[in-house]
């Protein structure tokens, strides 16, 4: 890896750090508050016990296979072209399953989590889940993807390193001209 | 600076092939600057399968260096220039035996004397003999119908006449070109070939005042025998057994007559002998490149040197007697990086890079550039078929791919080159120059360069990283002002400098 590939990572994951934990925070309670909260949602509760958990998630997911990728393709010594795109589905598996899993999480924390420990994650709600909108989970699956874009799919294609460099898909256009 | 070399016989022929990858090693120059190197082929066995093997060399060279043009900075950027092929026989009236060659009827009404003279000096079986293959290692067959040579009348006509217009070109343009013979003394075309064309090249400058022009030689002395015999039905054919003969008679004429023939020799033999296979001359003759060859060709270098003309003749010997290492190549340094370059260069680009570039054929321009980031310097990367973006051309121009089957063909006689002396060394010797199953072509996209070349030569890089991708990273991350020619010429020029290069251009 370069000194400004290696730069460039350094600046992405501190984005994404700044990002998850505050821009995004501050834009759920500011920009999309109308967005999020329906009847009986505290969205601070909402906020704290289901959406932030989920994007932490979310994000040591996004950098535990940013982490994968490049320790694959830092070892790979790949003999040719064709074995430097044979990366590419790898990639698309890897960034499916992390919307996938971001999702998930979403899901979980919101869900499934209070129907296992059957409590009320709303007192005096009577109901065993937080209940979002249906604008507030098209919000959510937006954002999932555009976390997904932002830790993984930006670091990688500013740090793949040596031959992978133009791996990622948009790369070529991207960087390919370089 | 012109120098014109002139190979006789089969030996000759293959120092011509060595000379011509020397060219391409860069390792012709004088003052730094590559030199126009003319070569001339002298062999009466056109069936030679060392005669096409020369060719071909030659051949792919200059056709390679045509469709390079000026786009290579680098890479072949010495000139070559063929004057052809031409046989001693060529002027016999079509006549294939010494007999034939001098017609005994005739000898006998005008000159019986010489009749008898002829019928001592040849016994019958010379006499008849088929020339088509060659001399037969029979130096007096040779030295006979050499002697009928008048350079004279061929430099009004014929194939000698555009070298030798050439050299006195050269010589009166204020330079002080070279001509340099290559030649065996124990066969039987170099041996009678080369003394007496040397002479007759003197004779020939003297006459036309050239006196600056320098008449060198490279003379091999035995380096292979024969494995296998001849049929009983052969006829006159060389013998291994008369090789020394041959060699002591050649020795004895240079010593007592050598500067009128040359102004320089260097004599190159080994005394660990490469087998062939037994031949009589012709298609079956297919010896492989030797390393004999190799230093007979790095003869001519010297020769170009200022200092080089202190002493009449040179001689080679080795520090360990069963292996040869780069430093026992004359100016072990310079020859060792150049061979080295073209080594690597060669394997990585038929081995790799041209694989790369005919998958590059089948898959849209996108898709390849994302696998092979490297090509955007030199490639369109839109994939167009034609036109051009930014000066790059598309990598399926039938322009380009004609300069990519050029190169192909060439680093491909080359490998081959290396791969064959560095193998041939003879039982019990060994060298440290080479790893000759690396050198071989194949389709496996080889990727390490580590254990190409070996011993001094080698780059220092670690052997794990010396790797073709890694020379397609550094490519990648050079600068556009650093790349100067774009297409299959750029690429060949940029490997070409990166094949040998630790921190890049």
């Amino acid at each position: 890896m370069r000194s400004q590939q290696g730069t460039l990572l350094g600046l992405s994951f501190v984005a994404g750090l700044f990002w998850v934990f505050v821009v995004q925070k501050w834009m759920f309670l500011n920009v999309f508050s109308g967005v999020l909260a329906g009847p009986g949602l505290p969205l601070n509760d909402y906020l704290q016990l289901a959406n932030e958990p989920a994007f932490t998630m979310l994000w040591i997911s996004c950098i535990s296979a940013l982490m994968i990728w490049l320790w694959i393709t830092f070892r790979a010594r790949p003999r040719n072209g064709a074995e430097v795109r044979r990366m590419k589905p790898l990639w698309w598996t890897a960034a499916v399953i992390l919307v996938l899993l971001g999702w998930l999480y979403q899901l979980f924390f919101s869900i499934i989590i209070w129907q296992l420990q059957g409590q009320s994650p709303v007192q005096g709600s009577g109901m065993n889940f937080f209940l979002l909108p249906p604008g507030g989970w098209l919000l959510l699956t937006m954002m999932v993807m555009i976390n997904v874009t932002l830790l993984f799919w930006l670091p990688t294609l500013l740090a793949s390193p040596r031959t992978y460099r133009l791996v990622v898909p948009g790369a070529v256009k991207i960087l390919g001209g370089r | 600076m012109s120098v014109f070399a002139i190979g006789v016989g089969g030996t000759g022929a293959k120092c011509l092939e060595a000379l011509t990858h020397l060219h391409t090693c860069g390792l012709l120059e004088q003052g730094g600057t590559s030199v126009r190197l003319g070569t001339f082929l002298v062999e009466p066995d056109q069936q030679s399968t060392l005669l096409a093997r020369a060719e071909t060399a030659i051949d792919r060279y200059q056709k390679m260096r045509r469709l390079l043009g000026s786009k290579a900075d680098h890479f072949a950027r010495g000139e070559l220039r063929h004057y052809g092929t031409w046989s001693p026989l060529s002027n016999s009236s079509g006549a294939i035996s010494l007999d034939q060659v001098f017609p005994k009827a005739i000898l006998r009404t005008r000159a019986s004397g010489l009749a008898a003279l002829f019928d001592c000096l040849f016994p019958p079986e010379e006499q008849a003999a088929d020339l088509e293959v060659g001399f037969r290692g029979r130096p007096p067959i040779g030295s006979a119908v050499m002697s009928r040579v008048s350079l004279t009348a061929e430099a009004k006509t014929g194939q000698w006449q555009q070298m030798l217009s050439d050299i006195e070109t050269a010589s009166g343009g204020g330079e002080t070109p070279v001509i340099h013979l290559f030649g065996s003394v124990f066969g039987g075309t170099g041996a009678s070939g080369v003394p007496t064309l040397g002479q007759m090249l003197k004779s020939w400058l003297k006459e036309q005042g050239l006196n600056k022009v320098k008449v060198n030689a490279s003379l091999l002395l035995p380096y292979f025998d024969f494995e296998g015999q001849a049929r009983e039905d052969t006829g006159v054919h060389a013998e291994a057994r008369n090789f020394q003969l041959n060699t002591d008679a050649a020795l004895q004429y240079l010593r007592s007559s050598g500067t009128s023939c040359f102004d320089q020799v260097y004599l190159v033999g080994s005394d660990i002998k490469a087998r062939y296979d037994f031949s009589i001359g012709g298609r079956s003759q297919a010896n492989g490149a030797h390393l004999v060859e190799l230093l007979a060709s790095l003869g001519m270098r010297h020769g170009l040197k200022a200092d080089s003309s202190s002493h009449y003749a040179h001689v080679l010997s080795r520090a360990v007697e069963n292996k040869i290492s780069w430093g026992d190549i004359p100016d072990s340094e310079v020859v060792g990086e150049g061979m080295a370059r073209a080594a690597r260069f060669g394997v990585a680009w038929l081995n790799n890079i041209s694989l790369e570039l005919d998958a590059a054929q089948s898959v849209p321009m996108p898709m390849f550039l994302s696998g092979a980031p490297w090509a955007h310097h030199f490639f369109q990367p839109s994939g167009q078929a034609s036109g051009t973006q930014a000066g790059r051309p598309s990598i399926r121009s039938s322009e380009e791919l004609s300069l990519k089957t050029a190169i192909d063909a060439y680093v491909e006689t080359l490998l081959q080159w290396l791969q064959q002396f560095s193998s041939n060394t003879g039982t019990g010797f060994s060298q440290e120059l080479f790893t000759p199953e690396l050198l071989e072509r194949n389709s496996n996209y080889e990727n390490a360069l580590g254990r190409v070349v070996r011993g001094s030569a080698r780059p220092s890089r670690d052997e794990q990283d010396d790797t073709v991708e890694a020379i397609k990273v550094q490519m990648d991350a050079l600068s556009h002002k650093k790349i100067s020619h774009n297409g299959m010429a750029g690429l060949a020029d940029t490997l070409w400098s990166l094949s040998y290069c630790d921190t890049g251009l």
